[in-house]
């Protein structure tokens, strides 16, 4: 399968300190999703930060349909169709909904198509377009986290990646959340998920990635690196039960 | 009805103040700096006034926009010169605390030396007259500098809710991660922000040109009224900075009045210390962490 992103070699941390990402290849092909998975202090949310342009790569390539983006603005990355919802505040809390999707679509210049995006993607979120109107802070944990993801729809990009979208939410709506998951990546969307509940990100993932120390340890099939016993030691909890 | 006439004038005096403080409070809500040449760049705008009126009878009415076209640019020369290098440094705040406070030194001494300290005030014919309305009675300069200020808020207060400028503005004052990450050139949104709060020292510089009597160093007094203001009504919020403003203006006007002039100034002082022992976040501010 043709891949739409790869990164390469990339090295990267914070300020002066020390590399926090040391090498790490990634390769993602169009139109599936794939889950990052590795312990706490791994690099996954770093590695989406250096894709994103939020941190500049110290070595390495990052190519996006054979173009490189790497040390990219954001705002340049994101005009190549990358999206990247964070772990936590990616919202506007005093802007409505509305004004949260309308940012969304910030680099949209034809106000009537962004306005007709919105009512798009409105329509796919039936609990957002309830609330529309109400402050971005007053939803639900489970609401701001749809809100985030919904709105990088507004720019229909190629890739969204999404970091810890599970994080301290009820089961049931991470349920959900994994729902509208697979809903885009069947639409065509690419999806990179970072997740520290390795099974249920892998579980719905095509393709797997596990980091540690800022490499890459290990890459293939979603199913394969569940099954595989080492792995499932070392990074699903010993006794995990895979179904 | 004394009272009345007291209220009235401070709330005249408090748009004034508002619009004084707007620049500032932008310019901390986006950038999270602390501006001590706020006041400063407020003498420049006034200076700006005083000698357009003296050299060319211009109203100052009439050259405020003169003033904050050249507030602006020169805003943006401090931001991109001295301010823009510190960006991204894990002390910025504290370095722009200290930068700012040298342009305004600089400042103070480059006004010194170029106009000497003495006080000078614009004198427009409406400057010393007043409006009767019943038996209040309305001195029509600060009449007039309060409603320019409060139309100029206004017009801010629009371009933030509708413009594609004042959205990123304000995105980028909520959440600037989130803000790169929407497309935002926060970069650039900074440095226009910072040139938009100046240019708004600049419009309340040429309007107290002819309500208060200025000279360089008196900048210093202004730092601390100003700060009084914003952060009674929160730190970066615009609306905070206006409510403060009106507020405390009525206070220090009923002070001045009933029990001292030079007891009016203290006002404000106390207000900051009252809030940031009562309610540090201000009356708008978020609770911190």
């Amino acid at each position: 399968m043709p891949s739409l992103l790869e990164a390469r070699g990339v090295v990267a941390g914070y300020g002066r300190g020390p590399d926090i990402l040391t090498g790490v290849n990634l390769t993602v092909a169009s139109g599936q999703v794939q889950c990052i998975i590795g312990p706490n202090g791994a690099g996954k949310s770093t590695l989406l930060k250096v894709i994103s342009g939020l941190l500049p790569a110290r070595q390495g390539h990052i190519t996006f349909n054979g173009k490189s983006i790497e040390n990219l603005r954001p705002d340049q990355v994101l005009r190549h169709g990358i999206c990247l919802v964070p772990q936590e505040g990616a919202l506007f809390p005093d802007m409505s909904v509305r004004e949260n999707l309308r940012m969304g679509g910030y680099i949209i210049d034809d106000k009537t198509e962004l306005h007709k995006r919105i009512d798009e993607v409105l329509e796919m979120f039936p609990i957002l377009k309830e609330r529309s109107s109400q402050r971005a802070k007053s939803l639900s944990g489970g609401e701001q986290r749809m809100l985030a993801l919904s709105r990088t729809l507004v720019v229909r990009p190629e890739i969204v990646m999404l970091d810890e979208p599970s994080l301290g939410l009820a089961p049931r709506i991470v349920r959900q959340m994994f729902e509208i998951i697979h809903l885009l990546r069947d639409r065509g969307l690419t999806i990179i998920v970072v997740e520290q509940n390795a099974i249920m990100g892998l579980k719905n993932a095509n393709w797997g990635c596990v980091l540690d120390l800022g490499k890459n340890l290990f890459d293939g099939p979603a199913r394969d690196i569940l099954d595989d016993p080492r792995i499932r030691e070392l990074y699903l909890g010993k006794k995990s039960q895979v179904a | 009805m004394e009272i009345l006439q007291v209220v009235v004038i401070g709330l005249v005096l408090g748009g004034v103040y508002a619009l004084m403080a707007s620049g500032l409070t932008l310019v901390f809500g986006v950038m999270k700096i602390i501006n001590l040449a706020h006041p400063i760049f407020i003498i420049i705008g006034a200076y700006i006034a005083y000698w357009l009126f003296r050299l060319y009878g211009l109203d100052p009415i009439l050259s405020m926009p003169i003033a904050m076209i050249g507030l602006f640019c020169l805003g943006i020369a401090v931001y991109k010169l001295i301010l823009e290098r510190e960006a991204g440094s894990a002390r910025y705040a504290e370095m722009t605390v200290l930068l700012t406070f040298a342009v305004a030194m600089t400042f103070d001494g480059l006004l010194g030396f170029m106009f000497t300290s003495s006080q000078r005030i614009t004198s427009p014919s409406y400057a010393t007259d007043a409006i009767l309305l019943g038996n209040l009675f309305l001195p029509k300069g600060q009449f007039y500098a309060g409603i320019i200020s409060v139309s100029l808020i206004i017009v801010l207060w629009a371009f933030l809710r509708y413009s594609r400028l004042g959205y990123a503005i304000r995105a980028t004052t909520q959440n600037r991660d989130a803000a790169q990450l929407v497309g935002v050139n926060v970069a650039l949104v900074s440095t226009l922000t910072f040139g938009i709060g100046i240019a708004l020292a600049g419009a309340s510089g040429a309007l107290i040109s002819f309500v208060f009597s200025f000279f360089p160093s008196r900048h210093w007094e202004w730092i601390a009224m100003l700060m009084s203001l914003i952060v009674l009504g929160g730190m970066g919020k615009l609306l905070g900075a206006v409510v403060g403003a009106f507020l405390l203006a009525v206070v220090a006007a009923l002070v001045s009045t009933y029990i001292g002039a030079t007891w009016s100034t203290l006002t404000f002082f106390l207000a900051l210390f009252l809030i940031l022992l009562v309610r540090p976040q201000g009356l708008f501010g978020e609770k911190m962490e």
